[in-house]
């Protein structure tokens, strides 16, 4: 059954805390220039790990968006999310005298990876240095990976539908069709996506046991998808929140449609078992495209999971030509997620923003770092390639196998 | 070291613990007014009561961290510290 028989959602605020900017208009302007900010880890506690790069989000000061007494109950993942959710609410111009009388209207979806680490590992150094009288309440609930979408609802005072999906990093993407699901049983509007915050020493520990992480040292070399020198990921810290609305909801504001949420499918094919993802990766795009009602033909640009590691780089590429047939060869890729890193859930929002913002703006940013593509695929390197853009297809698979293709279309291209 | 805690105290303790800046004069003048009004929560008093408990090296009744305003728990408190001294 189509989307479209449905209340439909769309895209009307985008809110970016990423590592290349704070903010839509500095996340586009950095990601259209191809700029790559990769750099070596500078997080204290962080400097002597094997992990050497990463994406950190330096130009963010959490005093200047949130009241103290949500920061000191909350990680750091949580102060990206508040963020973000205030930059996107404002960039829909949804404000509290919107909903204030109709908060129910309003609910809250976010997607998690690995929740609040950097605020745990205080709490736990202080148990077996101190002692559990020193562990202080807050624990509780800010290393949960439900902390922000609680505390978005709490602070903006949304009371409709609220979820966290934890399905990995396609986790992100399917946020988005969770809300959209949310909207078409009713709910007027939700604020969805997802943020991170997996620098902290604890958490980057973790991820050592990663097969894929890179731990190459040099910055412009370390995350290399579809390369002959693709030699894992670089995580990266930040994300995106969204405001999707009911097109009609939104229309009644007289705000300005971003991008219409047109399809969206999910498929696991198993932790690490990247050959795999191949057919699950094209079962989704092929869901996806189905409830868009869009042909393969249509699809003017893919922004690529691109995980950088060669056999789930080869599956990605052979996915997208089993589910788009010969046009798979011929449709622009890109993966901009070169030039910041991997921001786990928030990796595939921060790409559903790049591509609204692409698609907006005629342009498909191209992958940083990348060059001598050795993949039968049409990437876009070296600089951004102007298009006409009307369905935008994004693509997101997790380490642990989940695999998920959204399609997003430009307004101007959608039947009402 | 004081052993009564004051409105002063209390205020420095929500700031530190819970980020809330309250002024104390305006607890003292209405010490029945809720906890909630100053935005502290559950969570919030029992982390006060944990920092007390351990900056006194003894525990706190049961129900100190279930008090809904400054005045009661600022009596429970300093009751506790007198019939304990």
């Amino acid at each position: 059954m189509s989307i479209r028989t449905h209340r439909r959602s769309v895209i009307t605020g985008i809110g970016v805390v990423a590592p290349n900017g704070v903010g839509a208009g500095a996340f586009w302007r950095q990601t259209q220039e191809g700029v790559s900010v990769l750099d070596l880890v500078s997080r204290e506690g962080c400097e002597n790990l094997p992990l050497r790069v990463a994406g950190e989000v330096r130009d963010f000061d959490p005093v200047a968006f949130i009241e103290e007494r949500y920061l000191v109950q909350t990680d750091r993942f949580t102060h990206y999310a508040m963020a973000a959710a205030d930059l996107a609410l404002d960039d829909a111009r949804l404000g509290r005298a919107d909903y204030e009388d109709t908060p129910f209207s309003v609910g809250v979806v976010t997607a998690a990876g690995s929740g609040g680490g950097e605020f745990g590992q205080r709490e736990l150094q202080r148990l077996w240095g101190q002692g559990s009288r020193y562990v202080g309440p807050y624990q509780s609930i800010a290393w949960f990976y439900a902390a922000s979408t609680g505390q978005i609802s709490i602070r903006g005072g949304f009371k409709g539908p609220c979820a966290v999906v934890a399905s990995d990093e396609a986790g992100g993407l399917d946020a988005l069709m969770h809300a959209a699901r949310t909207i078409r049983r009713g709910t007027d509007a939700v604020v969805v996506g997802a943020a991170e915050a997996p620098l902290a020493p604890y958490s980057v520990v973790c991820q050592l046991g990663y097969e894929d992480l890179s731990v190459c040292g040099e910055p412009t070399r370390a995350y290399r998808p579809f390369t002959s020198d693709a030699c894992g990921f670089v995580p990266a810290e930040g994300g995106a929140m969204l405001v999707v609305e009911e097109e009609t909801a939104a229309l009644d504001r007289g705000v300005r449609i971003r991008a219409e949420l047109a399809g969206h499918a999910a498929t696991f094919t198993g932790a690490s078992r990247w050959e795999q993802s191949r057919e699950g990766l094209a079962h989704a795009i092929e869901g996806a495209l189905a409830e868009a009602g869009c042909a393969p033909e249509e699809v003017d640009v893919v922004f690529a999971d691109a995980l950088g590691v060669p056999s789930a780089d080869r599956a990605e590429a052979l996915a997208i030509a089993d589910a788009l047939g010969a046009h798979g060869r011929r449709v622009p890729v890109t993966a901009p997620k070169t030039g910041i890193g991997r921001a786990y859930c928030g990796a595939p929002v921060l790409d559903t923003s790049a591509a609204v913002l692409a698609m907006e703006h005629g342009l498909i940013p191209p992958t940083p770092n990348v060059f001598e593509v050795c993949h039968d695929l049409d990437v876009v390197t070296g600089r951004a390639r102007p298009a006409e853009l009307r369905t935008a297809l994004v693509l997101s698979r997790g380490l642990m196998g989940s695999n998920a293709a959204l399609v997003l279309r430009h307004p101007t291209d959608s039947p009402l | 070291m004081t052993d009564q805690l004051t409105y002063e105290e209390l205020a420095v303790l929500m700031k530190n613990g819970a980020g809330l800046t309250v002024d104390p004069l305006a607890m003292e003048s209405r010490p029945g007014s809720a906890f909630d009004e100053y935005g502290l929560d559950s969570l919030g008093l029992l982390g006060i009561v944990a920092v007390l408990e351990n900056r006194f090296g003894r525990p706190l009744p049961a129900e100190a961290d279930r008090c809904k305003t400054p005045g009661e728990f600022l009596d429970l408190v300093n009751n506790t510290l007198v019939t304990g001294a």
